[in-house]
Formats: C-alpha cells, structure tokens, sequence
C-alpha cells in the first residue's frame, strides 16, 4: 500500500517537473516569438524596458561581482599555492588560478548571484503583479505579459550575464595575482605575462557561453515562478525563494553538464 | 470627418463634422494648430459633429490652450448636442468660449 | 423595448470548470448597446468567475461569448487584440501598476494602442483623470492612493480609450458610502455621455439598484433571474429574496451525509 503510494507520488512527480520544464519551454518560445515577431505586428519589445532592466541587474551589481571574483581568486591561490608546495611546483599556480576562473568559477559566481539579486526580484516583481492583478489588467489592456514583462528580463539578462562574467574573470584573475605576488613572490607583471600565455580565447569563450546559458535558465525560472504566485503576500515570498532555489539548482546542473561535455 | 475652412470677416471658420474618434483626430489637430500658427483668429463649427471622443477633446484643448497663450481669438460655434454632452461631461462647457453661430462669434 | 436593441454582449450557454469543479453550468445573457447591466449574487455564485470569462481571460469548457459580434471563444489573437481597443476594465482592486504614476498608468492604452501626438495623450489623461475628481492627481504614484482613489483611477484608465464596453468589477467594495455614490453617479453619467454599454459585477444592492437597467442574478453558477429593477424587487423567487433580504441561505440537510462529512467516513460505512 504504501509502496504504492509512493510509486504514485514518484509519478505525480515526475509529470509536474516535465510540465515544469515544459512551461519553461513556452515561456522560451513565446519571448523569442515577441522578440522577433512583435515588431511587426507594431507590439514590439520595449528598448527602454531593456536597458532599465539591464541597469538594475548589471550596473548595479558590479561591485558586489568584483569584490565576489577578487575573493574567489585570492582562495584559489591561497589553495592552489598550498596544494604544489607538496610538488614544490607553486609558481606553476598560475595556470590552475587561470584556467579554473575563466572555465569556471567567474560564470558560477556571477550566475549564483544574479540568480540570488535578479532572478528573484523578477519572481517577485511579476508575482506581486499577479497577486494585484495587475498582469490581468495588462491583458485586458491588450499587452502580452511576456512581451513587456519576460522578454525584456530575457534580453537584458543575455548581455549582461556573459559581461558580468568577462568582469569577473578580470577580478578574480587580479586577486589570484596580488596574493601570489605576495606569497610566492612572482611580480604583478610576470604573472600577467604567465597568464597571457597559458589562456586562449576558448577557455574565456567556455565561461561566457555558460553565462548565455545561465541568463536563459534565470529569466525563464524567475518569471515562470513570478507568474505561478497564489494567494497574496505570502505566495509571493514563497515563489521567491523557490525561484532562487530552483535557478541555482539549475545553475549547478547545466554547468556540470557543460563541463562534462567541453572538457573531455 | 468632415472639414471645411472657410474665410469670414477676417477669422477663419474650421467646420467639422461626424465623427471624430481615434482615427481622424490626428488631422482635426493638425488643421487647428495650423490656423492658431498662423495666427489667424479661429472659430471651430461643431453643429455637424455626430460624435466626439476625448482624442477630439483633447485637440480642442490643445488648440484653445496655444490660441491663449498666442493671443489670438478661439472659440466653439454651435456645438451639437452629442458634442455639448462630452464638453458637459468634463465641465469643459465652462471652459472654452461658446458661440451660438458664426455671427455671435464675429461680434 | 430592450428587445429591439442591439445585443453588443452575447453570452449563450456558457459552461467553465475550475479543475473538476464546474463553476457556471450554461448561462445565457444579452447586453444591450447603451445599458447598465448588473450582475449580482452572492459569494460563490460565480458572478467573478463570469466576469473573467467575459474579459477572454480564460477559454470556456463550452459555450459562446460574443462580443461587440465577434464570438472571443474563438478568435485569434490579433483579432482579440483589436477588440480590447474597444474594451475597458476597472478590477476590484484597482490593479494599477506600481511601478508606474497615475498619469502613467491612464496613459498607457493609449501609448499601447495609438500613435496619437504625446501633448493629445497627456490632455486626454488628464481630462479621464478630472471626470474621477483626480484633477492634478497624474504625478502621483499608486502606493499615495486612498483605497477610493486607486478606484477612481482605475476607472480613468479604463475609460481611457473611450471603450463601448465598460466592465466594472465590485465598485463600491471596501469604499465608505459617499465614495461609493459618487462613482454610482459617474457611471451613470458616463453611460449617458459616451453611451457606453456598462457591465458592473457587485454583491452590494444599493448600488446595484440605483444604476442598473437590468440586473442577471446568478447563484450557484446559474441564472436565476434576468429583469428590471422592479422585476428583481418583485420577484417571488426564494433564493433571490434571501439575496436582497440578506437572509442566509437556509439547506435542507441529509443527516447521514452530514454525518458521513463530519466524520469522514464513507457513508456505507456509517
């Protein structure tokens, strides 16, 4: 019996998350559609909504993304000096220091955070709307919510992400250098030089690519949890903390896939 | 719509008449503000306006607010009566000068 | 006489379902061009439900909506939106966008839908917002509101392109009386300036009974009485009495399903 029921929850499950990730399909598919259609049919996407979008989540959150990379680079050289002393090896840190933030920490970090800043804020925004009616009243306006609402998140978020993340990449690689300079006792400009050497475009292009990945997934996981929100003020915290559980869940998942797939 | 500019005794007469709604209003506007422009002293004919929606209003407004502070004479001729009703509706009767014909307006 | 006159609401046999739940079991309503009509019950009784459906919020289980005749069950997208154009909504609370002032908020119909000049919309918000009493209101932001403010202002832009059809949804809930009688007389008075056709959904009789030329009571997601004031007054019928006397309604009970609820046992076990 109780096999049973489990069984049937496992299964019930199962059809929401497929629904899930079919609703998030959808909301993909109808902000591309809004994007490239819309023009045309004189129901454009709003250029200033972008770019307001684009401040809220980019702008502003560049000092928290450097000071974040700084400190990130700065362990992976505190770690990385510590793990090639017992090889005698620590001025070979610079490639593990140069190697790891571009391919993978600066997108995780940025991805987490905006994620933790903007995902949220949009699953708020839009669920408090709900809440309110307002994106009833959108509708009967005659405005596709995800038009004025999903597509400009959704283009902001693809520009500012990947910059974001070449921001980091900057900060990270910085704070490994002062730390290095300081422990090992490599000079700020051999180490730039080492770095230079070590990095090719493919390693940097490895990390914004995920951050166009991690853009989509954000938006689309924001606004679909923004949109599910019932039942007042505290559905609304409840989808909010949801949206960001579930993008870093997220998060995690497409980048180990990703690196599986780009790394062997 | 139907416009017509006629010239009597120095003013210009701009007569409108059925409906101006959302698609014409547009051009209702253009021809008042090019007659207030020209400073020309102005008298709008609205005994043939069938129907008048806020867009149309909103023109008149305009046109009477750029006439004032342009110093030149505007006023509103023998509005018909789906038309007063708007003006009523948004106290507007107590705003623009009214005329009950052309010849009450050249006095 | 009302018989004679254009229906612009055309509701036949309308069936929803909220999940497994059918919440209106095939209702039937026209809506003259130029009338108030009121459509009132209790909670419960489907009224909002209906409402929704009438907006083409939501795609019925079966049934038709024609509106303005065009039947919104089934058309697209591009047509829907050309009928919104003419379609004005107030929500039962406000729903102004936050984000946005007042003026803003009325405004944005008319950004969306029109390429009128900026100093034409500015004039007509305005003008939307001085026949609420919100003159010299626009620069405000929704959160400065009083709750009979945000109404008001809900209405303005819902009137903002001087739609035909006017849906207003409870006016009068939550406001103190004099608030809620004003916007009984603005109705009124817009009906008889724009010769809109107005739809008002409330529980509140008073109101109801000061502007409607015809009232629908639903209960229970059904019609139970379409007529004049003075029909609905006189009505003989049971349920629509304990509605305007305020009566709660009175159920005969099956003791052994009540039984079988409070105990939640099935009842061949009991």
């Amino acid at each position: 019996m109780n096999a049973l029921r489990g069984l049937e929850n496992l299964g019930r499950g199962t059809v929401r998350a497929v629904e899930e990730v079919g609703y998030l399909g959808a909301l993909l598919a109808e902000s591309l559609y809004w994007l490239f259609v819309g023009p045309f049919r004189k129901q454009p996407v709003r250029v200033e909504a972008v770019f307001q979008q684009m401040r809220q989540v980019g702008v502003n959150a560049v000092p928290i993304v450097l000071m974040l990379a700084f400190g990130v680079g700065v362990m992976l050289a505190i770690q990385g000096i510590h793990t090639m002393k017992t090889f005698g090896a620590e001025s070979k840190v610079v490639i593990g220091i140069a190697l790891s933030v571009t391919r993978e920490f600066s997108s995780l970090i940025v991805g987490i955070l905006v994620a933790g800043r903007s995902g949220s804020a949009m699953a708020a925004r839009i669920g408090t709307m709900v809440v309110n009616q307002e994106i009833d009243a959108l509708r009967v306006i005659g405005i596709n919510p995800v038009r004025y609402l999903v597509a400009p998140a959704l283009v902001a978020l693809l520009i500012v992400v990947p910059a974001l993340t070449v921001l980091a990449d900057i900060a990270a690689l910085f704070g490994g250098a002062v730390y290095t300079s300081l422990d090992v006792g490599i000079s700020l400009a051999a180490y730039a030089q080492d770095t230079a050497d070590v990095l090719t475009v493919d390693d940097v292009m490895q990390g914004v690519n995920k951050a166009f990945v991690f853009a989509v997934l954000i938006a689309l996981i924001g606004a679909a949890n923004g949109f599910g929100a019932t039942g007042g003020a505290e559905g609304v915290g409840k989808v909010t903390t949801r949206s960001v559980v579930m993008s870093i869940s997220a998060i995690v998942m497409a980048d180990m896939l990703f690196t599986f797939f780009l790394t062997r | 719509m139907q416009h017509a500019i006629t010239e009597r005794q120095g003013a210009s007469v701009l007569s409108l008449g059925g409906e101006i709604d959302l698609s014409n209003s547009p051009q209702a506007r253009k021809l008042i503000l090019a007659e207030i422009k020209a400073g020309n002293t102005l008298a709008i004919d609205l005994s043939g306006v069938s129907y008048i929606d806020s867009s149309g209003i909103a023109s008149l407004v305009e046109g009477y607010q750029k006439a004032k502070s342009g110093g030149s004479r505007f006023g509103l001729v023998a509005v018909s009566e789906p038309a007063m009703k708007v003006l009523k509706l948004a106290r507007l009767d107590q705003v623009f000068p009214l005329f009950a014909s052309v010849d009450d307006f050249l006095v | 006489m009302n018989s004679e006159r254009e229906a612009v609401i055309r509701v036949r046999d309308l069936v929803t379902h909220y999940g497994e739940r059918q919440i209106l079991k095939g209702v039937s309503l026209d809506v003259h061009a130029g009338e108030i009509m009121v459509i009132m019950g209790g909670s419960g009784s489907g009224k909002s439900t209906f409402l929704r459906f009438l907006l083409g919020l939501h795609q019925p289980t079966s049934g038709s909506i024609e509106l303005l005749g065009q039947d919104i069950t089934q058309l697209d997208s591009q047509g829907m939106y050309e009928l919104r154009k003419k379609m004005g909504v107030s929500f039962q609370g406000g729903a102004l966008f936050n984000s946005m002032t007042v003026g803003e908020n009325v405004q944005l119909p008319l950004r969306e839908h029109t390429e009128l000049d900026d100093a034409t919309i500015e004039i007509m918000s305005r003008l939307k917002l001085e026949l609420v009493n919100l003159g010299g209101f626009d620069r405000l932001m929704p959160a400065q509101l009083s709750g009979g403010m945000v109404k008001r202002a809900a209405l303005a832009r819902a009137i903002a392109m001087d739609p035909r059809l006017l849906f207003f949804d409870e006016p009068s809930a939550g406001l103190d009386p004099v608030v809620s009688a004003e916007l009984d007389e603005l109705i009124l008075k817009l009906r008889d300036a724009l010769n809109m056709t107005i739809v008002v959904v409330t529980h509140e009789l008073d109101s109801a009974f000061k502007i409607a030329d015809r009232i629908t009571v639903l209960d229970q997601g059904d019609i139970l009485l379409v007529g004049t004031v003075e029909e609905v007054r006189n009505s003989d019928n049971r349920r629509v009495q304990d509605l305007l006397n305020r009566r709660p309604r009175e159920e005969v009970i099956d003791p052994d399903a009540y039984m079988a609820r409070l105990t939640d046992t099935p009842l061949n076990e009991l």
